[in-house]
């Protein structure tokens, strides 16, 4: 049973890894929490958009679908990727037991990630989306941000092939399938899909396959990986039934991008396609239940530790994410909830729960160990888990009720489209409000971590050896 | 697990066999479907867009129409397409092979439009739906032009403001006829209802 030894972190000096991410990880970190305040504020307008159509119509670059391309796009490209590679190089890099190397790549690779993500959202507002999800930018910008992930995670597989330690951690699986699936699974599908289109409906499965590789083999990993870090370090227990762990690593990679198509049910695609992804959902059961049996300790609960917190609660709306997945890509359901809020809600739980909530606890936990100063406050950090999970509960509640209220609307012919608008509103207000609590909790974090760079920035001008005091971890 | 070699060689070989199966797999699939010859009409369909309607398409795409609307009518029996009367019949892979880039959608918050040409018969009713709006639809002002109405007279005109009067701007107009041009023209073999053998010689 192999797991790691328990954190002294919070009196030590900071590590050889720590010392070399410290710029560029700051700057990652700095860019993911600028973009996260910018796509709460673009889900908030989607959000009105949806009770209220005439939100900002007469604005072209405001139209819904582009609001929802914008947002889509900077959650996906501005927080979610600078996080995930944030949290996937450190963690690589605090596990190889060496400094990291190519750090300057890194620092070039950020710097050209964000400026071609600024570029493709000016893009998006004008109106040269491509109408792809997940991959909503111009064909020209996403060659630049391919070479610049790839330079973003250079260091974290060198720190893994130059591992001093040559065992491997669950959370190294995790994080390395993480950053090669991205550059494999992003540069095929530049080439499918926008390169040389596939021909026909042949686009609308690679389209799916590709949407569900990024969610579930590129960021839910580093989400996963942070949690097998995490949970043990800071608890100071070992993982149990750790023997299992592989197999359950294994059915997530093998399975779950076949899945995409499950969104594909009643489409003009051969029918083996959505049959397929229904089967794979059910069978990803399986990594859900390894998952469950490995971090069992974490499920219940931060004990008051808000990283733990943080972790425990994205691992809960991980599994049950994954439950209401398998559940509801069998026909009978898909029926029901296929082109409605539904699919809105269960990609919100993925992304801002299963995702965002362990990511949000592996910054806690490592943006003091790299700055070498501590969070300014715990409050604080109490104050973004309560508002982030009471958000994305409103939210996701409110979606899913929707979205079911509507798709028994469009199942009854007799049923106008402003009838069934009427009886959705309620809950798209409620969702509405969701993601303003979700936004404010975002305002915090964002507030909290410039004030912890700030002050490691004051620390660096005065010349005074940082103080690493008993953080939130 | 210990190996990295072993780890690096099964997750690549795990995305290429996703790869291989659903992307190379569909489109050698999917890449087979050719254009249906009709001996009595002696025309093949779906027939290619026009030129305007084909510039309609991308002003559909870069306005984030997809967001709201489908561009798939599901079979008789799954969801109420056909009752709604978005199509006669389901679609099928076949109607799409003229398509650059296939816009299938996302969610309906508004109508399916594999069919909006048949059941739209002017291009003056969708300036007045994209000027006007519904309850449920927003205005879309953008797409419009105010001028004089003395300096250019326009049969096009959707609304007057004083003494200028609004008329669609280019963009309007390419997106009225790519519109327009959504119908499903042919009922192609693989689009009827499948019926059983067992059910068909049945006796009543």
């Amino acid at each position: 049973m192999i797991t790691h030894a328990p954190s002294t972190a919070a009196t030590a000096a900071p590590s050889e890894t720590d010392l070399t991410a410290r710029k560029p990880l700051g700057m990652l970190l700095a860019a993911a929490f600028l973009w996260l305040l910018v796509s709460g504020g673009l889900s908030l307008v989607t959000a009105i958009q949806l009770h209220t159509p005439g939100f900002l119509a007469d604005c072209a670059m405001f139209t819904h679908g582009r609001a929802q391309a914008l947002q889509e796009t900077v959650f996906i490209y501005g927080w979610a990727a600078n996080a995930a590679f944030a949290v996937a190089v450190w963690i690589l890099g605090r596990l190889s037991g060496a400094p990291l190397r190519g750090v300057g790549l890194m620092t070039v690779g950020t710097f050209f990630w964000n400026l071609a993500v600024l570029v493709g959202l000016v893009a998006i507002a004008v109106g040269e989306l491509t109408g792809i999800p997940f991959l909503q930018m111009p064909a020209y910008v996403h060659p630049f941000l391919l070479v610049a992930g790839a330079a973003i995670a250079t260091p974290g597989i060198l720190a893994w092939t130059g591992r001093r330690i040559t065992t491997m951690f669950a959370a190294q699986w995790y994080a390395v399938a993480a950053l090669l699936l991205f550059v494999w699974s992003y540069s095929t599908a530049q080439v499918l899909l926008l390169a040389s289109p596939v021909h026909g409906v042949a686009q609308a499965v690679v389209a799916a396959w590709f949407a569900e590789t990024e969610v579930s083999l590129w960021l839910i990993p580093v989400a996963l990986a942070a949690a097998y870090y995490l949970l043990p370090k800071i608890s100071g227990r070992v993982i149990p039934n750790y023997d299992y762990a592989p197999h359950g690593f294994w059915t997530l990679i093998f399975f779950a991008s076949f899945t995409g198509a499950r969104s594909l049910v009643g489409a003009p695609v051969p029918a083996w396609i959505p049959t397929l992804a229904i089967v794979c959902s059910s069978l990803l059961l399986f990594h859900y239940f390894v998952l469950g049996l490995n971090l069992r300790a974490g499920l219940a609960g931060g004990r008051g530790n808000p990283i733990l917190s943080f972790v425990s609660a994205g691992l809960l709306v991980y599994l049950l994410g994954g439950i209401v997945t398998a559940v509801f890509a069998f026909r009978g359901f898909a029926q029901i909830v296929q082109f409605t809020f539904f699919p809105v809600a269960q990609l919100k739980l993925m992304l801002a729960g299963a995702f965002s909530l362990p990511i949000f606890g592996a910054i806690y936990f490592l943006a003091p160990r790299v700055t070498g100063v501590a969070w300014p406050s715990t409050a604080l950090i109490r104050a973004h888990f309560v508002l982030t999970v009471l958000g994305l509960t409103v939210t996701v509640v409110s979606l899913a009720i929707a979205g079911w209220v509507q798709g028994h609307g469009l199942l009854d012919p007799a049923k106008n489209f402003a009838a069934i608008a009427a009886s959705t509103k309620p809950w798209l207000l409620a969702a509405t409000a969701g993601e303003a609590i979700f936004l404010l909790g975002s305002v915090i974090a964002a507030f909290h971590f410039f004030r912890l760079q700030c002050a490691a920035c004051r620390g660096l001008l005065c010349g005074s050896p940082a103080t690493l005091e008993a953080s939130a971890s | 697990m210990k190996n990295g070699t072993f780890l690096f060689l099964g997750i690549f070989a795990a995305l290429a066999i996703s790869w291989a199966g659903l992307a190379l797999g569909t489109n050698a699939q999917i890449a087979g479907v050719r254009p249906y010859y009709d001996q009595l009409e002696d025309k093949t369909f779906p027939e290619p867009m026009a030129g305007i309607a084909k510039r309609g398409r991308v002003v559909y795409q870069n306005l984030g129409c997809a967001s709201c609307h489908t561009q798939a009518v599901h079979r008789a029996g799954s969801g109420s397409d056909i009752e709604r009367k978005w199509g006669t019949r389901q679609s099928v892979a076949r109607d799409y092979i003229y398509q650059e880039r296939v816009q299938l959608g996302q969610s309906r918050l508004g109508p399916d439009l594999t069919n909006v040409g048949n059941r739209v018969k002017t291009a003056n009713e969708i300036y007045q739906l994209l000027y006007h709006g519904t309850a449920i639809k927003p205005a879309y002002r953008f797409l419009f032009v105010e001028h004089p109405h003395d300096v250019e007279p326009s049969s096009k005109v959707v609304a007057r403001i004083g003494d200028r009067e609004v008329v669609p701007s280019a963009q309007a107009e390419e997106l009225a006829a790519y519109l327009l041009s959504l119908k499903t023209a042919y009922d192609y073999p693989e689009a009827k209802p499948f019926v059983s053998k067992a059910k068909e010689g049945a006796h009543p």
